[in-house]
């Protein structure tokens, strides 16, 4: 318990002592990479891992259910809105029991895994290893088409948001600590999306923003959100990459 | 909420989890409200909704994880202990995860989500001992710890906010005092759930004095640990200020005066214990053996020896001086893999050890022919390619 206790508490403190990061949204693919010109391509959605909190004065988050279970409808509409926009078909992965679970649960470890390398060590300053400067190169191993077989699906997209809402307090923090000549940031939204393909395992592009926009809690904001999650989202073969909607 | 300290990045991680959930209820409130184990309790207020609403997700990777051990008849009986200890009527509330790990601990999610880690079964002696444990846990739900710990760590972390405008340390100074009380508060939780086993304990027909013994066990095996080591016992290092547990030198002490006050109660189940654990000392003493900590593995295999050396055990003392491979290690092993075989273990693996072994001592030949007898008697080992040249081809 010791860590466990002391990690939020440091978090907080550090809260206190640091300026806000300005980390810039990041996004990457393999390249060459694009989806085939013509025919149905169909992505099967993994359940979004969707956290919605309030941040405490002393940097706490307060998880709150409420504003999770809209989030994950929320955005579960955008969507698929978005996704019918480019002519994808969008499924659901539907919900496991027996081993086909016990194999859903080990991509989904492993496909946070490997995100979790790609935002150490290629996206953001910092720890980026000299050999993935150049490449994008990760995959879950061929064994993902098990899972192409369960769902029918050709690519697997994977999402993640969290999001903790600066408090009242927490504004109040900022704004005397801004007297105080003291940086405290309100308010953590991330959130990262990663597309695999399902018959190879491969990681075909990734996208992460470590400030977020758009309230996850409302339909308006939800769409916006989904729309940065997909930026730079594979178009297809042929067409020209459009600027981010 | 856990049994014991984490020590180990697994404990903090599955920690963080016991941590971010939790249930109702402050000190103080004007009528006593239903308590976890209740049928159709439901969180009763945004935050303790928040953290049930976290664990759930927690729960719904965990349920799938190939970290847990799907026996039915392990689980059966581990629900069985709990259902005994702490009554029929509220054991339903809460779904035990037997997660294998060779480390030693427990944890409770306020939603009613428990963790039995394995390395805590192989260290366990008996059903009362398990019971303390299962006891303990669970009156972390029933009093809702969880959430009183996350209830504290935000009022005092917004303390801490605004303590740290204040000029030349003494905001600092302030932080500190206010972080150690955090601590203090999780020890007093830890030490009110004590409290609770050996109510259940007895409730339950347990002797409550095996709750205070699972400590003195521990405190000898850490003494083991650190005579191999050739370093001083750890066993009263717990982190202090920042201990999130009693030491268990008190834990040990307190437990022990709280159960020679208790009601009598006998039932120790060592018997049921052994038979319920006997498909599982393999697999777990193997784990065990992989932390490379000869002088724990050797303290556990002798006190599981007690009553005498069976064949398993006795191959699992081979591959521990086998895998350890010191001075006069491997002449060790091969002896007890020859008692094991002796005794009449038909497990191949023990003519693959005593094979290997042979070969490091030069007993080239004889080391061979067991290798063979390896690949023979289990033709579809993962391993076989490897043993089948060792052994010279087959």
């Amino acid at each position: 318990m010791l860590r466990v206790l002391a990690t939020p508490l440091l978090a907080a403190l550090v809260m206190f002592a640091a300026p806000a990061h300005a980390q810039a949204e990041k996004s990457a693919s393999k390249s060459g990479f694009s989806l085939p010109a013509t025919g149905p391509v169909k992505i099967v959605v993994f359940r979004p891992d969707v956290h919605v909190g309030e941040q405490s004065t002393g940097g706490l988050n307060e998880p709150n259910a409420d504003w999770t279970a809209e989030a994950r409808k929320q955005i579960g509409i955008a969507l698929e809105k978005a996704q019918k926009s480019k002519s994808n078909d969008l499924v659901l992965m539907p919900e496991l029991e027996g081993e086909q679970g016990v194999l859903l649960a080990d991509y989904r470890s492993l496909f946070k895994t490997v995100t979790n390398a790609v935002l150490v060590h290629k996206l953001f300053p910092g720890n980026r290893l000299p050999t993935k400067k150049e490449t994008f190169n990760w995959t879950l191993g061929s064994g993902t088409s098990q899972l192409a077989q369960i769902s029918g699906g050709d690519y697997g997209l994977f999402i993640y948001t969290y999001d903790s809402y600066g408090s009242a307090g927490r504004k109040a923090a900022q704004l005397v600590g801004a007297m105080f000549g003291v940086g405290i940031s309100s308010g953590v939204h991330t959130g990262y999306a990663g597309l695999v393909d399902l018959k190879t395992g491969e990681l075909v592009w990734i996208n992460a923003d470590a400030q977020m926009g758009g309230d996850v809690r409302d339909a308006v904001g939800a769409d916006k959100r989904v729309s940065q999650l997909l930026e730079d989202f594979p178009t297809r073969a042929g067409t020209a990459v459009t600027a981010a909607q | 909420m856990t049994f014991a300290s984490c020590r180990h990045v697994a404990g903090a991680v599955l920690g963080v989890m016991a941590l971010l959930t939790g249930t109702v209820a402050q000190a103080g409130q004007a009528v006593e409200a239903a308590v976890p184990s209740a049928i159709g309790y439901q969180p009763r207020d945004a935050d303790e909704r928040g953290l049930w609403m976290e664990m759930e997700e927690a729960e719904r990777e965990l349920r799938n994880s190939n970290f847990v051990v799907h026996d039915p008849a392990l689980n059966a009986y581990v629900k069985g202990v709990l259902c005994r200890t702490v009554g029929e009527m509220r054991c339903s509330a809460a779904r035990i995860y037997i997660v294998r790990t060779p480390y030693f601990n427990a944890s409770m999610a306020p939603n009613g989500m428990m963790q039995v880690w394995t390395g805590l079964l192989l260290r366990t002696r008996n059903e009362a001992q398990l019971a303390a444990v299962l006891g303990h846990e669970f009156g972390h739900f029933e009093k809702r710890h969880s959430l009183r710990l996350f209830r504290e760590v935000r009022s005092k972390t917004d303390a801490m906010a605004w303590l740290s405008f204040l000029p030349y340390g003494v905001g600092l100074l302030a932080q500190l005092g206010t972080l150690g009380s955090i601590f203090s508060f999780s020890r007093d939780m830890e030490r009110e759930a004590d409290v609770e086993s050996i109510a259940y304990l007895t409730s339950g027909g347990y002797t409550p004095g095996q709750a205070s013994a699972i400590w003195a066990q521990l405190r000898d095996e850490q003494d083991a640990t650190a005579a191999e080591r050739k370093v001083r016992s750890r066993k009263d290092k717990n982190g202090g200020f920042f201990a999130s547990h009693p030491n268990s030198g008190e834990r040990m002490l307190y437990l022990a005066a709280l159960a020679s006050s208790a009601t009598a109660a006998t039932r120790t189940g060592d018997a049921e214990y052994r038979d319920a654990m006997a498909l599982w000392w393999a697999p777990l003493i193997d784990d065990q053996i992989k932390l490379n900590d000869f002088g724990a593995t050797e303290f556990l295999l002798g006190r599981l020896a007690g009553s005498g050396w069976t064949s398993e055990l006795l191959y699992a003392r081979g591959e521990l001086y086998r895998t350890r491979g010191g001075d006069g290690d491997f002449a060790k092993a091969a002896g007890f893999y020859r008692d094991a075989i002796a005794l009449g273990s038909t497990l191949p693996e023990a003519r693959r050890g005593l094979g290997l072994a042979l070969l490091r001592t030069g007993a080239i030949e004889q080391g061979r022919t067991m290798l063979k007898d390896y690949v023979k008697l289990k033709p579809d080992a993962g391993d076989r390619a490897m043993m089948a040249m060792l052994a010279g081809g087959i």
